[in-house]
């Protein structure tokens, strides 16, 4: 950020509370269970925003474009012909023991062959300035809604800080959506289903389906019947549904076709999407495809599909899985940052350099044990982004979370999710843990 | 080649009325290269307009939604088909060689797989009846001591099943061995329930053994369904509501 | 929109409702407190409206309770949050506006507490409460479906005026008002009167005598209104 906007949000941070306020008026919360009990919580809004220069945001939209094509391309593949299996890019093992490879799935083919319409693609900027992918989100991203609402209220809280810069609107973003969900429609209603109001991200559910012209809908509203979709009407009459935004895991959409015990899945729905009666929004089976040791992959995955060079660059990783990588981190262990494949949220994530001597040779063991379930990455130097903590400026580790939506074609969102830590010693900015966000702000010029 | 008539019905029957009940059957068996379906009907009471799919492990899926109240739901098929294990199936998933819900080994089958690892050699047909053979010394077949849910592991501490638990541990162990194989639902003549069995692939092609009887599969057997496990074949999968507390099924299914 | 299902249709049912006893009661605790000014235990008439003992030391520990207590089923601030609760799961059908509505209304009332002068630091909700209303008005644009809201409005009005023995003329008003809004309702939809219960309430609201008599007898008719009855949500 220059010096200009700083010192312009320095002035404005005297708005700070103005747009807490409005936060709060208008209900941007999430949910959360502390002690077993459900709460919901205000979103912590910083009113500094990070700040994209044009020319910066269009080589990261071309990066990003690029990635989520190369992704669904993947995605089409492992469902398919295994191309990139039996070419020996990605090793067999890595598809099939992967928890979001889903057999159920094999040889369905969604509309326009798009598995990810929404992605939520993690990225952070380095000291340098360049930027590193941290991680692909392509089942179900949540966090747009975030920045959209908190753009609608900071343009009224501080509207002199948009009319001296060049701020790209952001607000668009129900209307991409919309179109998004269009093209994945097969014919009828567009529907967000949601497991419910104690969901932490159940604001944001609603706040979609407000803004998409959607029907906001639980599972016992829905039914399947002749393997078509139907929402049941108060009335007792019934209304098809065309495309359904699903914001619940895959393991729990049909239970007649995954975990028989879900209680929030519609039956037999997966036999309508077979059937191509109905687009689920993003595709089932999708997991496999952010898996974080499928992360490793995706550069190879850009060159082997499109036969380009990926422009953005993953977070120089290593995979314990190969001996020679395992090598590397068992001699560098306490500078790298290990993550557990299996774990979300930013849960599962440990830094070399903060284990005891002891815990060190635990977690050694653990990797050569079981070195799939790991992968090992460099710690990146992040950018420190300004935040307001109690009236002072002080500067904290941020990451950005960029949606690209695939329809038609492939749009990035001209804003984002940026969150950031309070905790001034914390890497981790996922919002379960108690981080805040910001606007993100793409400039025009 | 055998020609061969089948009946296979499924009574289920509830203690209070049910209603907004949906259901997924897999009953109607494939027309594969080693089995041609020369016809096959289809009853379902009461009557409830149905659905036909295919699902990635190539089953025939029946479904329907039954809204109104009701207290039973049967469903029967009957028809004649020509089997002949000589043609050879050759539809293979990457996805058989590894372990599934119903088959991931806990240690002490994972100990008893080591055990008798040295044993294992040769071509595939040779481990899987060298590997039926160890089963059938070790497991002892008995009927109501395990259930559906029942996975490989769980059977394999009791020592007892039936074929369905006979079955997920051999592929539990074929799968350990490296050997990619799937689990089959269908009806066999010696049997007058359904019937499960493995079907391993040798390189080539699909082979059947029988791991309950120790046997090998012969024209004798009649596949319904596949897939990784007993979870992708259940016969019937059906959420309802309605205040009822138990269900009943009754099975019933010829061959001959 | 156009499609709603019976879950949120009975949530705006129970929105409606809510929010109108939140009103009512904030009102009647208005003109209590102005009473109370006045009178030592002031408000056993009211309780006696709805059944309940004085448990009560004074007048302020009355109304601390019934304005703000929310563990108390009868308070306004009990209702309110029984109206978000509501509310929140409707954002698309009543807007994300008409939601802020409540919102607002929730930090006026919880704001209030502490204030040195209660109501006047409560009077702003009467604005909210209005706009909300005219929010609702505006964002719900299926006739039917709004129409739902106004019937839960108007019953709750009609149930509490009778409770409180509002006189003769205002509680006509309101039913006249409701059987306005229950014309509208579609046969065959689960907001269709029922006829039984209907026909008790015409007789009994018919003369000034009969509802003066049988007041208690028009509230249980009431309470069988619809066919679904008195579900709670």
């Amino acid at each position: 950020m220059t010096a200009l906007h700083q010192e312009q949000f320095t002035k404005a941070v005297g708005n700070a509370g103005e747009i807490n306020d409005l936060l709060r008026r208008y209900g941007v919360k999430f949910g959360i269970y502390k002690n077993g009990e459900f709460k919901e919580q205000f979103f912590p809004f910083d009113p500094i925003p990070r700040v994209i220069p044009s020319q910066n945001f269009a080589q990261i939209e071309k990066g990003l474009i690029q990635r989520v094509d190369a992704l669904n391309a993947f995605l089409y593949d492992i469902y398919h012909d295994k191309k990139i299996v039996r070419d020996g890019i990605v090793p067999e093992d890595f598809i099939y023991i992967s928890k979001g490879y889903l057999a159920q799935c094999e040889g369905v083919t969604p509309k326009n062959k798009i598995y990810s319409h929404i992605s939520g693609i993690d990225l952070v900027q380095a000291k340098d300035g360049e930027w590193y992918i941290l991680e692909d989100n392509l089942r179900i991203p949540s966090g747009a809604s975030y920045p959209l609402i908190a753009r609608e209220l900071t343009r009224i809280a501080a509207p002199q800080a948009f009319e001296e810069n060049a701020v790209v609107d952001n607000r668009g973003y129900a209307q991409l959506l919309k179109e998004t969900m269009e093209y994945a429609n097969c014919g009828g209603i567009r529907a967000i289903l949601t497991p419910g109001r104690f969901n932490a991200a159940y604001f944001e559910h609603s706040y979609l389906a407000e803004h998409t012209d959607s029907v906001l809908v639980q599972n016992d509203e829905l039914f399947v019947e002749d393997n078509i979709l139907y929402h049941r009407t108060y009335s007792g009459g019934k209304t098809r549904i065309g495309v359904l935004y699903r914001r619940i895991a895959d393991e729990y959409l049909d239970p007649l076709t995954f975990l028989p015990e879900s209680l929030i899945g519609i039956p037999n729905l997966m036999e309508a999407y077979r059937s191509g009666n109905v687009g689920i929004i993003n595709a089932p089976g999708n997991g496999v495809a952010d898996d974080k040791g499928i992360y490793y992959f995706v550069p190879k995955m850009i060159r082997y599909y499109l036969g380009e060079e990926p422009i953005l660059k993953n977070a120089p990783t290593y995979l314990p899985f190969y001996e020679e990588d395992m090598k590397y981190v068992m001699d560098n262990l306490e500078q790298l940052v290990i993550k557990d494949v299996a774990e979300a949220g930013g849960y599962g994530v440990v830094f070399g350099s903060e284990l005891s001597k002891e815990r060190l040779e635990e977690f050694r063991a653990e990797i050569i044990a079981q070195p799939r379930r790991f992968i090992a990455q460099e710690v990146i130097d992040f950018l420190d982004l300004p935040i307001i903590d109690n009236g002072d400026t002080v500067m904290r580790k941020a990451d950005l979370r960029a949606f690209v939506l695939s329809g038609e074609t492939t749009k990035v969102w001209a804003s984002g999710l940026t969150r950031f830590s309070r905790n001034p010693d914390s890497f981790v900015v996922n919002s379960s843990q108690g981080g805040g966000f910001k606007d993100t702000w793409v400039l025009s010029r | 080649m055998k020609r061969v008539n089948y009946c296979f019905s499924t009574k289920l029957t509830f203690d209070d009325y049910v209603h907004d009940h949906s259901f997924a059957l897999r009953i109607i068996p494939p027309e594969t290269a080693s089995q041609q379906i020369l016809s096959c009907n289809l009853n379902i009471s009461p009557y409830v307009p149905v659905k036909q799919t295919v699902d990635a492990f190539g089953n025939n899926v029946t479904t329907g939604y039954l809204r109104d109240d009701h207290r039973f739901l049967d469903f029967e098929i009957k028809g004649t088909a020509e089997v002949d294990c000589t043609k050879r199936r050759t539809d293979y998933m990457p996805c058989y060689l590894y372990q599934s819900e119903y088959t991931q080994p806990d240690d002490a089958l994972r100990d008893f797989y080591r055990a008798h690892q040295d044993g294992c050699i040769g071509t595939a047909a040779d481990r899987a009846a060298y590997l039926c053979d160890i089963l059938s010394q070790t497991i002892g077949y008995q009927k109501g001591v395990t259930d559906t849910a029942t996975t490989a592991a769980q059977a394999f501490a009791l020592k007892k099943g039936v074929c369905q638990d006979f079955s997920h541990i051999l592929i539990s162990m074929l799968r350990m061995d490296g050997i990619a194989c799937r689990y089959i639902a269908g009806l066999a003549f010696c049997d007058g329930e359904t019937h499960s069995w493995v079907e391993y692939w040798t390189g080539k092609h699909w082979e059947g053994i029988d791991p309950a009887n120790n046997c090998p599969v012969g024209d004798g057997y009649l596949v319904i369904s596949q897939g990784r496990d007993f979870r992708d074949c259940a016969v019937d999968r059906g959420v309802m509501y309605g205040k009822y507390t138990r269900q009943l099924q009754l099975v019933r299914s010829i061959l001959s | 929109m156009g499609t709603i299902s019976l879950e949120h249709s009975n949530r705006l049912y129970w929105l409606g409702r809510y929010t109108e006893r939140f009103f009512t009661t904030l009102k009647a605790l208005g003109s209590l407190y102005d009473k109370m000014l006045d009178t030592q235990h002031g408000y056993t008439d009211y309780l006696g409206c709805f059944g309940l003992a004085d448990t009560y030391e004074d007048n302020a520990a009355f109304l601390r309770s019934f304005l703000f207590d929310d563990t108390n089923p009868n308070s306004a601030a009990y209702s309110l949050e029984r109206a978000y609760d509501n509310g929140i799961v409707l954002r698309e059908e009543i807007s994300t506006t008409s939601l802020s509505f409540l919102q607002m209304a929730k930090d006026t009332l919880e704001k209030a507490q502490n204030s040195t002068n209660i109501r006047l630091s409560l009077l702003p909700l009467e604005d909210i409460l209005y706009a909300f209303w005219g929010c609702i008005n505006e964002h719900i644009y299926d006739d039917e479906i709004r129409n739902i809201i106004y019937i839960g409005k108007t019953v709750e009005r009609l149930d509490l005026y009778m409770r409180m023995k509002y006189p003769y003329p205002i509680v006509e008003k309101e039913f006249i008002r409701l059987l306005k809004n229950l014309n509208r309702v579609p046969r065959s939809t689960p907001f269709r009167y029922q006829t039984k219960p209907l026909s008790e309430l015409v007789e009994i609201l018919g003369t000034e005598a009969d509802y003066d008599r049988e007041s208690k007898r028009a509230i249980s008719s009431l309470s069988r209104l619809f066919e679904a009855g008195e579900v709670s949500v």
